[in-house]
């Protein structure tokens, strides 16, 4: 029997941030107006399909932060590729190069035999650094621009501004990866894999699961939804600076864990995921709206940060007496 | 063969050490004039009074990813509360922000039983954006001679090389000796820092043994903050400015510092001289790729591979350690 007390309890944060909406919404009415609930979609696009990607990551039991190097990279490679490559094929090598950034990462995870999330938070950032600074090399440190390829990457404005009916393109993509996401997880063998390692990796090792080959699995998927994040992002801005992806990976990682994915790894959902992208996104709207400094947001969202994490953590302990 | 890997692995950082020396030999720059050799040492200082404090949290089985964020808020508080106070108490309170950082950290860290390596980069993640704030995002200078001696003073001498004489020691490599001899006392010869090593080797163990476990570890997390909070301050008054911007990397090169040195993220091995080597590793890597003037991003890259490259090691390790048991 749950309690209301419970149940107000498992969903703190988000009582907490739709409290938040409630307030900004009261003081400034534009919060409720038909633009900026337009605006508030639009930028569900990167920052979710990245999200989805850390959600396998951290439900795998590891963390990922090197979404942002990644994120940097295949922004600059991939506008650079359109001209010599053509745009579906600049849109392939993008795909592959975040995959290939990720696959890197269980590389070096596996073949270290790291096994704790701390170990994985050093390797994955250590990478992070590595692969903005060659974005940076690549690049020369400038910016490129739409308006500076020889021919017009319609593909890329489209994924960026396009509509079909009442969708966003970006949102068509969103909804694709959602569904693909939600059935790898929720009904293959792979998925269900996922889980099982997150959950105790030396019980899932001697039971059978392929751990190894999840763990392969996660980063690679990571990559991959960082990728398409990063491709969405830079069209929609129509530029690619190599420092496009910063403060990506803690954005995300608070969406994760805001959604009530938990830390510990083997329990959460793609779904929980989109919510807490939501919530991240509301609470970022409402700050801007309460002319809350974009400084002071960075604060507000390491505490959301800290107290999302030490609240998971209240109730696992909480589980363990009962 | 063996013992050459035995060497390599516990001995990261002498390595490391050895083979930037033998390639800066060859180079053929400045490196090894007085003037430089005092210069790197007296910019790996700030390094080493974080890594002090860390050291402790790392061989209690935790770690500190905060140190970046307090380093930038202190240091700027510094400056700016000299505006209201005397520049002592404007000093003392700079650091003992760190300190209830520090007890923050520890509360949520031990007593409550969270994962030390998130919450704190989500607090250095809050103090990033407070610092940031505070500074409105630029440099904030400071204008008193007295506060600038402090990290610019040299005792014994004033820095100069001229006609060879002795250039005498800066305030900064003093304050860096004793603290430095002030840890390695305490984890050496005190109940304390014995006990520690307990904690970090088995948890469970040190507390059934009696060891106030939660103590102890609630304050190496004040003490790894307040150190952090003096590492601010001393780079602010080295530097004559406070900015939001000297924390971005520190939090995580300390770290790596201090397991290069080989300390070991397990828990429950290492020491205080360990970790100074590892520090001046990276402070020596700095100045060598300066000396080299090796591009900044290309300096980054190489840091980047660095650290991932010690990190895979301090794993591999442990994995070898566990399977051979």
């Amino acid at each position: 029997m749950k309690g209301l007390g419970t149940i107000l309890k498992d969903y703190l944060v988000l009582v907490m941030i739709l409290g938040l909406a409630l307030v900004t919404a009261i003081i400034q009415p534009k919060f409720i107006s038909p633009a900026n609930l337009v605006n508030i979609m639009r930028q569900f696009g990167p920052l979710i399909l990245v999200s989805l990607g850390m959600t396998f990551v951290i439900i795998g039991g590891f963390i990922d932060l090197s979404v942002a190097g990644t994120i940097n990279l295949v922004a600059v490679v991939t506008i650079s590729l359109i001209d010599p490559l053509g745009q579906v094929g600049a849109l392939l090598a993008g795909l592959c190069l975040g995959s290939l950034c990720g696959a890197m990462n269980a590389v070096l995870i596996l073949t270290s035999g790291a096994t704790t999330q701390a170990e994985a938070l050093f390797i994955t950032f250590g990478m992070s650094t590595f692969y903005s600074s060659i974005a940076l090399i690549y690049s020369g440190g400038s910016t490129m621009h739409f308006w500076d390829l020889k021919s017009p990457p319609d593909i890329f404005q489209a994924i960026g501004a396009g509509s079909v009916g009442p969708l966003s393109v970006s949102f068509v993509i969103f909804l694709a990866s959602l569904a693909v996401l939600w059935i790898f997880h929720t009904k293959t063998a792979a998925g269900r894999s996922i889980s099982l390692t997150g959950g105790n990796k030396t019980a899932a090792r001697l039971s059978g699961v392929p751990v190894s080959r999840s763990i392969a699995l996660i980063y690679t998927i990571g990559g991959f939804m960082a990728a398409l994040g990063a491709i969405v992002l830079f069209s929609r801005v129509t530029t690619a600076a190599p420092v496009i992806g910063a403060g990506f990976e803690t954005n995300a990682i608070l969406a994760v864990v805001v959604g009530g994915t938990t830390l510990k790894g083997g329990k959460g959902s793609v779904i929980r995921t989109v919510m807490g992208v939501l919530l991240v996104i509301l609470l970022n709207n409402s700050l801007n709206l309460l002319g809350v400094s974009s400084y002071m947001q960075w604060a507000a969202r390491g505490a959301i940060l800290v107290f999302a994490i030490w609240l998971d953590n209240r109730k696992e302990v909480q589980g363990n007496q009962l | 063969m063996n013992k050459f890997y035995r060497l390599f692995v516990q001995q990261k950082a002498l390595v490391a050490i050895a083979v930037i020396l033998v390639v800066m030999a060859f180079s053929g720059s400045e490196f090894f004039s007085a003037y430089n050799l005092l210069d790197m040492l007296n910019s790996s200082t700030i390094l080493i009074i974080l890594g002090l404090g860390v050291t402790l949290t790392i061989i209690a089985g935790g770690c500190d990813l905060s140190i970046g964020g307090i380093l930038v808020v202190s240091g700027i508080l510094s400056i700016q509360l000299q505006n209201f106070m005397p520049m002592p108490i404007s000093l003392a309170l700079a650091v003992l922000f760190g300190t209830v950082v520090g007890f923050i950290n520890g509360f949520l860290v031990v007593h409550q039983k969270t994962e030390p390596f998130i919450i704190t980069l989500g607090m250095g993640l809050l103090l990033t954006g407070v610092a940031q704030q505070l500074s409105d995002a630029h440099p904030v200078p400071a204008h008193n001679p007295d506060f600038m001696a402090i990290g610019n003073g040299y005792l014994f001498g004033d820095g100069m090389f001229t006609n060879g004489q002795f250039p005498g020691i800066p305030n900064l490599v003093l304050i860096t000796i004793a603290c430095f001899v002030f840890f390695a006392w305490l984890m050496r010869y005190t109940a304390f820092g014995r006990n520690l090593y307990a904690i970090g080797g088995d948890y469970d163990v040190a507390r059934y043994s009696g060891i106030n476990v939660v103590k102890n570890k609630w304050l190496t997390l004040v003490i790894s903050g307040t150190t952090a909070a003096l590492g601010g301050v001393l780079l602010s008054s080295k530097l004559n400015t406070g900015s939001a911007i000297y924390g971005d990397f520190t939090a995580l090169v300390v770290n790596c510092g201090v397991v290069v040195g080989g300390t070991s993220f397990a828990g429950g091995v290492g020491g205080i001289p360990q970790s100074v080597l590892g520090l001046l590793l990276f402070g020596m890597l700095d100045n060598a790729m300066n000396m080299l003037s090796i591009p900044s991003w290309y300096q980054l890259m190489l840091k980047g591979a660095v650290i991932v490259a010690i990190l895979w090691l301090d794993s591999y390790t442990q994995k070898r350690k566990r399977e051979t048991v």
